[in-house]
């Protein structure tokens, strides 16, 4: 009896032994990542990077990544193709509108079964409803949104040393802020001796329908007068095309005004972002709006600084217009989707993707794929913030050699202080002040903004290309100067947008704004 | 009437000279413009208007931030791999077809032409295209870029004409003394073809330099990708280093930047183009005369 007992358990011992070691030692499963790069120009991390090994060895997967194209059109244009022709991978990088397409055809998975497998990940990246909105199709979610970009990220700035030298306080309202660009055009605020400098610099960047009219160079004009953005989300009642509100058409005077009185830069009405950037940098103008980094990070202010050494731009608030509204931009929805491919799904690869996600949301996947190898491009104390003392400056994570290493960062960053801090350090400017790149967002972030999340998911009509063409071009006629701006004329444009089908989008938007309960 | 005449044709050879030279401004400007950009430093880029350039204020930073990019000279070798290697297919695809198809007396050439005309007049797309290559399992090699345009009609055509203009008596003189087709093509044909392969190379060499989409939709391996793939992620790059603070952008302007890549990616062509332009004209001529 005793004989076959050890015999039943060294046969049972043996049997777990096999089973448990052919579960380890079981074929990995191959997964293929077409990832939204984090720096084009970098290219993928080697063949020997250690994440490969880790993710083969402790979560039994083979990951094989592929760089997406660098610019939009072309992966909306590679994920298109492969998408027509059944072939798209496991797990893809995709903008919204594509996804919302391909989803409707049945050619990515829903995810929401892979949640409750990743719960951490889930926790950090999946949890804001506002941002789920964004990937569901009939209450399923088809996507995976990580957090995108940060938020609130751009506002209104001015040229301090150029108030200082003329005795002007930084500008509360939109009267104020006039009479400053009007002296900033006039009165040689950087006393070179000539006539080269204006108050208000710009360009016109309207792309599309969400960000329709004179772009978003404006918003702090628009926002004075109550009408910043597209669509007016105020309430149900309200909701309609901002154009349709009367200070519309006074913030469209006001840009007129200060156009005929060359109080701006006139190359505004070029789209070009380039040109405007290197204007403000060599001091062509004192009043703009600008993305925080673009503005402050030590690579992007190097040039004003080695231009004007003893400059100072400061954030300011809006300016208030005459009802006492103010608004630096507009408060929207944004992510980096990613998607499965309903072929992966079918083929049972789905608990492996929730386990490489949530492998990534774990301190070990992000730091990894965040800023690398710990002792060897960073070190971080015990709070987890990232330095690099005692690191070999050569392999860094910040430097350029390393960023191969560092890829799929935006798979694992979720804009928290650890990445914000080394992200965008402070430093010292050529005059010996100190530069704080996240000073200047946080003050941006406690700024006026229009609420427009719902703009993410206005579905562009189908001649959305027209329609924004006639919305767009008329304004800027009208600003310009090369079109009257009086009561017929402004209504003659209104009624031409009603003829391209300006009501329907209203109507088809607040229904599906209702649906998602962003309007009540 | 001789002196009129004379008259006449100075004059319009005055009108034409000076067209033509207006014509060569229009060309050439952009080209100078871009040239002076590319070596403008950021301080003076606003001024970079003016069409002449302080030699003081000359920088050759933007070339070398793309040419110190570590993927650059694979880059290069790949736009390289591509263009040669995509050339000689194409010529060993085109030469053959172009010149069977000019013999007169071969059997079912009409009928031949129209099957040649099909593809040519009607594009497959884009879809079948690409379910072609990934079934061949082409994906992520240079055959991908190359197979699929291993012959354009087009060129085939033109090269076609050409051949077919070359007097009959030469070939019928090779035949009567004994020589096959392959010789005729290979000694008396191609010999005095020089113009046409010189054109037809060069159309080819051109566009397998330029590839840009093909590699994007086939080529997922960085170390695979030609020039101008990543001339448009180092310029990429640029644009998103609003979002990041790593120390991988450029420290020259953006349009110095952009103007660069332009050259960088013409420069090759410009080189070349002079030396066979005499062949070029004759070619291109020669061979759209007959339909």
């Amino acid at each position: 009896m005793r004989k076959s007992i050890i015999t039943a358990s060294i046969a049972s011992t043996l049997l777990i032994a096999v089973a448990f070691g052919g579960y380890a030692q079981a074929k990995p499963v191959d997964l293929d990542l077409w990832l939204l790069q984090a720096v084009t120009e970098a290219g993928p991390p080697p063949d020997d990077w250690v994440g490969y090994k880790i993710i083969r060895e402790k979560l039994g997967i083979n990951l094989k990544l592929t760089l997406q194209p660098s610019s939009f059109t072309d992966q909306d244009t590679k994920i298109s193709v492969a998408a027509a022709s059944n072939t798209l991978p496991d797990i893809f990088g995709v903008n919204r509108d594509l996804l919302i397409k391909i989803a409707k055809q049945g050619l990515v998975a829903p995810v929401d079964s892979l949640l409750p497998m990743m719960p951490k990940r889930t926790e950090t990246h999946y949890s804001d409803p506002m941002r789920n909105k964004l990937v569901m199709v009939n209450k399923k979610m088809y996507g995976l949104p990580d957090p995108g970009a940060m938020d609130r990220v751009e506002g209104l700035v001015i040229r301090k040393d150029w108030l200082d030298k003329l005795g002007l306080k930084v500008p509360t309202t939109i009267d104020e802020l006039y009479a400053v660009a009007r002296a900033f055009t006039t009165k040689d605020p950087d006393g070179n001796g000539k006539d080269d400098t204006y108050g208000f610099g710009a360009y016109y960047e309207s792309s599309n329908l969400a960000t329709a009219g004179f772009g978003r160079r404006f918003d702090y004009i628009m926002g004075a007068y109550g009408v910043a953005g597209t669509w007016n989300f105020e309430s149900a009642d309200k909701f309609q095309f901002n154009v349709r509100n009367p200070g519309f058409r006074k913030a469209v005077e006001f840009i007129r005004k200060i156009n005929e009185e060359k109080l701006i830069d006139p190359s505004w009405s070029a789209p070009n972002k380039d040109e405007f950037r290197a204007r403000w940098k060599q001091g062509k103008f004192g009043i703009w709006w600008e993305q925080f980094a673009a503005l402050a990070t030590q690579a992007n202010y190097k040039d004003f600084d080695n231009n004007f050494p003893k400059g100072e731009i400061i954030p300011i608030l809006p300016p208030k217009g005459p009802e006492g509204k103010s608004a630096n931009g507009l408060d929207t929805a944004n992510a980096r989707i990613y998607a499965v491919s309903a072929k992966a799904m079918k083929s049972g690869k789905g608990p492996a993707i929730a386990k490489l996600l949530e492998w990534m949301a774990s301190d070990e996947g992000y730091y990894l794929c965040g800023f690398g190898v710990e002792g060897v491009n960073f070190n971080k104390d015990a709070k987890g913030y990232i330095n690099l003392q005692g690191i070999d400056p050569a392999k860094a994570y910040s430097t350029k050699a390393m960023q191969p290493l560092t890829q799929l960062r935006n798979m694992v960053y979720i804009n928290n202080d650890i990445e914000l801090a080394v992200r965008y350090p402070t430093y010292k400017s050529a005059n010996g002040k100190t530069m704080d790149p996240l000073g200047i967002w946080r003050f941006f972030k406690n700024s006026p903004y229009t609420q427009a999340i719902g703009s993410s998911l206005v579905d562009p009509p189908s001649n959305v290309n027209d329609f924004t063409r006639y919305y767009n071009e008329n304004l800027v006629k009208f600003a310009l100067g090369q079109q009257a701006l009086n009561d017929k004329t402004w209504a003659a444009y209104i009624k031409g947008l009603d003829s391209l089908g300006a009501k329907d989008i209203e109507k088809t938007a607040k229904a599906k704004l209702l649906d998602a309960e962003l309007l009540e | 009437m001789s002196k009129i005449k004379s008259h006449d044709e100075y004059v319009f050879q005055l009108v034409a000279n000076i067209f033509l030279g207006l014509m060569l401004v229009v060309v050439l400007l952009p080209l100078w413009r871009v040239f002076i950009l590319s070596v403008t430093p950021f301080k003076y880029v606003d001024n970079s208007f003016g069409l002449f350039v302080n030699p003081i204020k000359w920088t050759v930073d933007s070339y070398a931030q793309f040419m110190s990019h570590p993927s650059f000279l694979i880059a290069f070798r790949n736009s390289l791999i591509i263009m040669f290697g995509g050339l000689a297919i194409n010529l060993f695809m085109t030469v053959p077809m172009a010149y069977a198809l000019s013999v007169r007396s071969l059997p079912g050439r009409k009928w031949l032409n129209v099957v040649v005309m099909i593809p040519f007049l009607f594009n497959a797309g884009l879809i079948p295209g690409y379910l072609v290559v990934t079934g061949m399992h082409l994906q992520n090699s240079f055959w991908a870029i190359i197979i699929p345009g291993a012959i354009s009609i087009y060129n085939m055509f033109i090269m076609r004409n050409f051949f077919a203009e070359i007097p009959m008596d030469l070939k019928e003189a090779a035949r009567i003394d004994g020589a096959g087709e392959l010789f005729v093509l290979f000694r008396i044909v191609l010999p005095l073809s020089i113009p046409i392969m010189l054109t037809i190379g060069l159309f080819y060499a051109v566009g397998h330099w330029n590839e840009f989409f093909t590699p994007i939709l086939y080529l997922n391996s960085n170390k695979l990708q030609p020039l101008p793939v990543l001339l448009r992620n180092i310029l990429m790059g640029l644009n998103t280093n609003e979002f990041v603070e790593y120390d991988t952008f450029s420290q020259v302007s953006v349009q110095s930047l952009k103007a660069a890549s332009i050259f960088i990616t013409m420069l090759p062509m410009m080189m070349v183009y002079p030396w066979i332009q005499k062949y070029f004209v004759k070619g291109s001529l020669a061979g759209g005369i007959k339909g």
